[in-house]
């Protein structure tokens, strides 16, 4: 239980932390981190203090996704109260509630359902206590601004602190709580401001990069050469004797400079003198197809039906082609960082992942230790797209801290964040369809090889193919990764979705039918086809048989339960392709922050583009030759298109995720707008290296 | 001693070769100026010196004395926000806002000098900056409002 959050007093909302879980398309948390288990039954999740502030608590980290708010919003809404009345405690194994870990786009549909019956219950409760206090019944009564009031005399009330004035009282989340209805939300649903915006544009906010504790030294991590390289020798005699440094530590594999200030430690390390020993059969990204090919391993059969021999009989037409695409960088804006400090056996870590509960368990383990020892807080996080799940850059804080007997820090380098970091698993996938001549499909072959090594799972996502096909088969494999692979926005679903809607709209240059309208005949879910006839609609999209030389593309996509289309329109600046233009449709259900919703899909667009045009993590024996923003290039705000999102989701079906399905369709929309516009198809990415 | 003037204040520095990005962070405590490629590529330290937009991360505290340096949290003015600053909020042009500071002086120098840039010079002035997270064209828009220009001509 969650004592930290009760202090004060007030009405204290207690509910379950599981929430269900592990539910299916979180299993994706067991198969990476193993961390599905809470340790506790349940938590504290919503107070109203004695002078009725209202603090909302949940373990979900905030990292650009407007979870603060968005969740604010939620509670505002059930207790009646304008936006900026209510606080957000994110992410801080002390305060909030157990949770798995921010991935997934699961923060509104799980812990925003979550909070609004915390809220919806708080309500019911102030309900009740005002009943006693007015002396009236609870039909009487509403809620509203803050306060509660007779129906018939709204001069007669309480306000809700008058109600908890010297009061603790604790009440169990109702589950089966009626919630407010959507037709009387008046925070939910509109444009509201970011509540942290505030913060943000005056330097307050913090990040991990940002946290300096009292006597706190700067570390400077040796790093290997290239991936498996093995130290055989180190002097470290000239950094010992650099101005400022504490020590030197070598503890196992981790080798380490500790100084007073973080040039110092900087300085240091480069007089480390270090001997290694490389791997002598490095693969380099020249290799790395074939290796896909070769080393796929463990077949997953995601979707089968049918008989492909059959189908590829009863076809008019076959096509087959290969896709490939190569590994990705994340690219945060704020490299990694931690902070630790120990108070004799008690642990404190500051660090912006994307699973501080996750990391609690691994802290404890790794030092043997107590859960309630160790404390994980997770600050603003600068940018994580899934990356930061993963966090040895605590671990490493944890351990210096622990030898140098003083709080440490360590944080990445750009170089190292990119050296270091994972990557998206790059893929090869191939495809082989068979189809009528008016377009129907009758037979579709996937086979994806994705560099996932011991995370096949990443590979599986959104492979499966939403066009009916009476024969079908989609297959993914497990290959062999040279370099170290993570999550990414999407996992593999962007990867997955390039390859097959650039396919389709081969089969459409090869029937002479509209991309569209190909599509449409294809799809059954009326939700498809909704977001595709509203994207199209929205765009302006003209039926025309491809390449029409107008560079306009369109892809679908269907990402953590929503669904999406894109159009996109190009022009051409110099030597390369430019984005002018992006028009999607997106189906997330109730929309609780459509303004969040759609800075959420315009981030995911934008991030595909650069991943469509420009981004490619090249590599030479072992080591990253992209390691910085010198030759890794993503979208800057010239390169930026216009786009306009629209909003169609039904306010009666669930919440989905909205963060990334955006990122989900584009890069197929932008390669099939490159064949639209200049007859040549792109099959491979980045696509400006193809078109020089 | 050297001293330097940050945000109308005299600051002793600790020796003219000290990164000026780690003074104002470790030394001041002014981490609004973010560290992000420590190249001088993604503009996330951008602090203004005298008015000018500087890479803090490519520069010495001793190349900055004699000037004035303002960093994100010298911006707002007696407790008003400068226009750049409430025009990010009014367009919610941020997500994660790791770069928003840098992003916010970087602007707020270029309205220094021409207190009406084209959407171009603002595209132009705006792409030494990085975000990641994409929320460019609310980026754009959100300068061009603080220009009194919302909606104007590329």
């Amino acid at each position: 239980m969650i004592e930290q959050a009760k202090n004060g007093g007030g009405l204290i909302i207690v509910g379950e932390v599981a929430m269900g879980f592990p539910p299916p398309r979180t299993s994706y948390a067991r198969a990476a981190y193993g961390n599905t288990e809470p340790n506790t039954q349940s938590a504290t999740w919503l107070r109203i203090g004695q002078d009725g502030s209202v603090t909302a608590y949940a373990g979900k980290v905030e990292y650009g996704q407007g979870i603060r708010s968005g969740l604010a919003m939620e509670v505002a809404d059930e207790l009646r109260l304008p936006l900026d009345a209510v606080e957000v405690v994110l992410g801080d194994t002390d305060r909030t509630p157990w949770d798995m870990g921010t991935f997934g786009s699961q923060s509104t549909a799980r812990a925003g359902l979550q909070l609004r019956k915390a809220a919806a219950t708080a309500r019911e409760a102030l309900l009740e206590l005002a009943a006693d206090h007015l002396d009236l019944p609870v039909a009487d009564l509403t809620c509203a601004n803050g306060q509660v009031a007779s129906v018939q005399d709204s001069g007669h009330s309480v306000t809700y602190g008058d109600l908890l004035s010297e009061k603790t009282i604790e009440r169990d989340l109702v589950e089966d709580i009626e919630l407010t209805p959507e037709s009387k939300f008046t925070v939910m649903g509109t444009d509201a401001l970011r509540i942290d915006a505030i913060d943000q544009v005056t330097g307050k906010a913090t990040y991990s990069q940002d946290i300096i504790v009292e006597n706190m030294l700067y570390a400077a991590v040796l790093r290997r050469p290239s991936v498996d390289a093995k130290l055989l020798d180190l002097d470290t005699t000239a950094a010992e004797h650099m101005p400022g440094v504490q020590q030197v530590v070598r503890d196992n594999h981790l080798i380490a400079v500790l100084a007073e200030t973080d040039e110092q430690a900087e300085r240091s390390s480069a007089t480390l003198q270090a001997q290694w020993e490389e791997q002598e059969d490095r693969s380099s990204q020249l290799d790395l197809p074939e290796l896909l090919k070769k080393s796929g391993g463990d077949p997953f059969t995601v979707q089968e039906a049918g008989s492909l021999e059959e189908g590829f009989r009863e076809a008019d037409e076959l096509l087959e082609a290969t896709y490939y695409i190569p590994y990705v960088s994340t690219v945060p804006m704020e490299p990694r960082a931690a902070v630790a400090r120990w108070d004799g056996d008690k642990l404190t870590v500051w660090a912006g992942t994307q699973r501080p509960f996750g990391l609690r368990t691994e802290l404890a383990g790794r030092f043997e230790i107590d859960e309630s020892n160790v404390r994980v807080i997770a600050p603003e996080i600068g940018g994580g797209f899934g990356s930061k799940s993963l966090y040895p850059t605590a671990h490493e804080a944890a351990r210096l801290a622990r030898v140098a007997g003083r709080p440490v820090r360590v944080a990445h380098t750009r170089g190292e964040e990119m050296q270091w970091g994972t990557v998206r698993p790059a893929a090869l996938i191939e495809v082989k369809s068979g189809f009528k001549s008016d377009g129907t499909l009758v037979a579709w072959q996937f086979d994806a090889y994705h560099a996932t090594n011991e995370r096949p799972f990443i590979g599986r996502r959104g492979s499966d193919t939403p066009y009916t096909t009476p024969h079908v088969k989609v297959t993914t494999y497990s290959s062999q990764s040279p370099l170290r692979v993570g999550s990414y926005r999407s996992l593999g679903g962007a990867v997955n979705h390039f390859a097959r809607e650039v396919h389709m709209d081969e089969i459409a240059e090869a029937t002479g039918i509209d991309p569209v309208e190909l599509r449409l005949r294809n799809l059954r879910e009326p939700r498809f086809r909704r977001v595709l006839e509203s994207a199209a609609d929205a765009f302006g999209w003209e039926a025309k048989q491809p390449p029409s030389k107008r560079g306009v593309g369109v892809a679908i996509g269907l990402d953590v339960g929503s669904y999406i289309a894109t159009c996109v329109e190009l022009g051409v600046q110099g030597a390369e392709v430019r984005v002018e233009r992006v028009t999607a449709a997106l189906d997330c259900g109730l929309t609780v922050n459509p303004e969040g919703a759609k800075n959420q899909t315009e981030g995911g667009i934008v991030m595909g583009m650069g991943t469509a045009l420009y981004e490619a993590v090249d590599f030479q024996a072992g080591t990253v030759l992209t390691a910085g923003f010198a030759r890794y290039r993503v979208p800057r705000i010239n390169n930026a298109p216009q786009i306009e999102t629209v909003l169609v989701g039904d306010p009666e079906t669930p919440s989905t995720g909205a963060g990334e399905p955006g990122i989900v369709p584009i890069a197929a929309a932008i390669s099939n707008a490159v064949f639209d516009l200049t007859g040549k198809r792109q099959r491979e990415l980045p696509i400006q290296r193809h078109l020089r | 001693m050297l001293s330097v003037t940050v945000n109308g204040e005299e600051q002793d520095a600790p020796e003219a070769g000290r990164n000026l990005l780690s003074f104002l962070r470790f030394d001041l405590g002014l981490t609004g100026s973010k560290y992000g490629c420590g190249e001088g590529l993604c503009g996330a330290c951008t602090v203004l010196v005298d008015g000018q937009p500087l890479r803090a991360c490519m520069a010495t505290v001793g190349s900055v004395v004699g000037g004035s340096i303002t960093t994100i949290e010298g911006l707002a003015q007696d407790g008003d926000l400068h226009p750049v600053q409430q025009a990010f909020i009014d367009e919610s042009a941020m997500q994660c806002g790791y770069c928003i500071p840098g992003f916010i002086m970087t602007a707020a120098g270029l309205l220094g000098r021409d207190a009406s840039p084209s959407s171009a010079q603002i595209r132009e002035a705006l792409a030494e900056n990085m975000c990641r997270c994409g929320t460019y064209m609310r980026i754009q828009r959100a300068v061009e409002r603080a220009s009194g220009q919302l909606g104007g001509s590329a």
